[in-house]
């Protein structure tokens, strides 16, 4: 092999592992969040028990007289508006979404990562109600690995799914980084093609008989 | 330190279908909008209808009911349930691959079996959603308990990755720049709310 062939090849191996640990570090605090909080997710039970000491999960902090037009239509779309001008109306910030809750209620989660609000608004008998949730730690964690998307007019929560496109980059990332580092080690090479194998054949036959 | 660096590689590439997994449904789940168009959200297909020859015990609770309803059809699996206002019997086989949706009428004691067409976007939004020990079937299990190892996986992948990093003193300089400006960033968002 030339020299420069060989530096070429050092330089990409480099950067492989270069990638693979800043990338890592600057997403780190994303990294244990997912972990962390995939725990609550798989083991809900472990914070209701926790939690279930009388105090109720939601508090009422308004309840007052309201009548602002209902649009047509069930989809987020149609309903949006709707929330927008409901969290206008009463000064609530947050990323939101609204829904019917039956014919006579049209409901309006409001969420931050430190708070959860609910709006229930009843059309019919024009009142409106806001709810507080009691702050969960559990929550608190299961609330940040669910929040994504681009449906928001937020510049935050736009900024935070960006980040969340990166980790997913990220993960993918690593795996083909990783891949690659392994295979520079020729002594760890029949390990992880038993390792890679017998998690294919796990990962498989799971999903198949899920 | 040879140990800890083996243990992470391997590690991962035990859990490598996993990661990928979440890493693609993620984005699937992020990106709504770019999945909704065509093909569109998979509308139910009829499967098969007929009459059921089976019977449930008068006492049957609607889960009993639905568990032996499954038995039956050789559908055993993940499944929720609910009796309706007319004496029917829905159930929603969660199959990973193709849910089903059965639905049994006492009166005609007809079972109709509608399977969901698979569509990959949706099938990576159960994938990622599935999870817990609650339904009590050998196969769900297994997939609980691989949810686990790999919440655990990613622990452990956080702390070895910062200790194998301190290892290379040449990279202190800039990993720990890179850490810090993601610890910066995060907190900020934390902030902001």
């Amino acid at each position: 092999m030339s020299k420069s062939t060989k530096k070429l090849g050092m330089n990409w191996r480099t950067l492989n592992r270069r990638v693979h640990v800043y990338l890592a570090l600057f997403l780190l605090p994303w990294f244990l969040l997912y972990g962390v909080s995939s725990f609550p997710f798989a083991h809900p039970s472990i914070g209701d028990a926790a939690y279930n000491d009388g105090r109720p999960m939601w508090t009422l902090r308004l309840e007052r007289a309201y009548d602002v037009p209902v649009p047509p239509g069930d989809g987020p779309e149609a309903l949006r508006p709707l929330g927008q001008r409901i969290l206008t109306d009463l000064g609530l910030k947050g990323s939101f979404g609204t829904y019917r809750e039956g014919a006579e209620q049209v409901n309006v989660y409001i969420y931050t990562f430190w708070k959860s609000t609910q709006v229930k608004y009843y059309p019919v008998r024009k009142v409106i109600r806001v709810e507080d949730r009691r702050f969960r730690l559990d929550h608190f964690f299961t609330g940040m690995h669910a929040r994504g998307g681009f449906e928001q007019d937020d510049p935050w929560s736009d900024a935070w799914a960006v980040v969340v496109d990166l980790v997913c980059l990220g993960l993918v990332g690593w795996v083909l980084s990783g891949l690659l580092m392994w295979w520079e080690i020729p002594s760890a090479r029949r390990a992880g093609w038993l390792a890679i194998a017998s998690s294919l054949v796990a990962f498989a036959g799971l999903i198949w008989r899920l | 330190m040879l140990l800890l660096r083996r243990i992470h590689l391997y590690a991962a590439l035990l859990m490598g279908p996993w990661v990928l997994m979440y890493a693609v449904s993620t984005f699937v789940m992020n990106h709504r909008e770019l999945f909704r168009g065509a093909p569109a959200q998979a509308v139910p297909v009829l499967e098969r209808e007929f009459k059921w020859a089976g019977d449930f015990p008068p006492d049957a609770l609607p889960r009993d009911k639905g568990r032996m309803l499954l038995q039956s059809l050789d559908l055993e699996g993940a499944f929720t349930v609910r009796e309706e206002k007319d004496g029917a019997l829905v159930v929603q086989r969660q199959s990973a691959v193709e849910p089903r949706r059965i639905r049994y009428d006492p009166a005609t004691r007809m079972v109709r079996i509608e399977r969901t067409p698979f569509r990959t976007s949706q099938f990576l939004e159960r994938m990622h959603r599935r999870r817990g020990w609650q339904h009590g079937f050998a196969t769900d299990n297994a997939w609980a308990l691989s949810v686990d190892v790999f919440i655990a996986a990613m622990i452990f992948w956080a702390v070895s990755g910062i200790w194998l990093w301190w290892e290379m003193k040449s990279l202190r300089g800039w990993g720990l720049a890179a850490a810090a400006a993601g610890a910066a960033l995060f907190a900020l968002f934390l902030a902001v709310g």
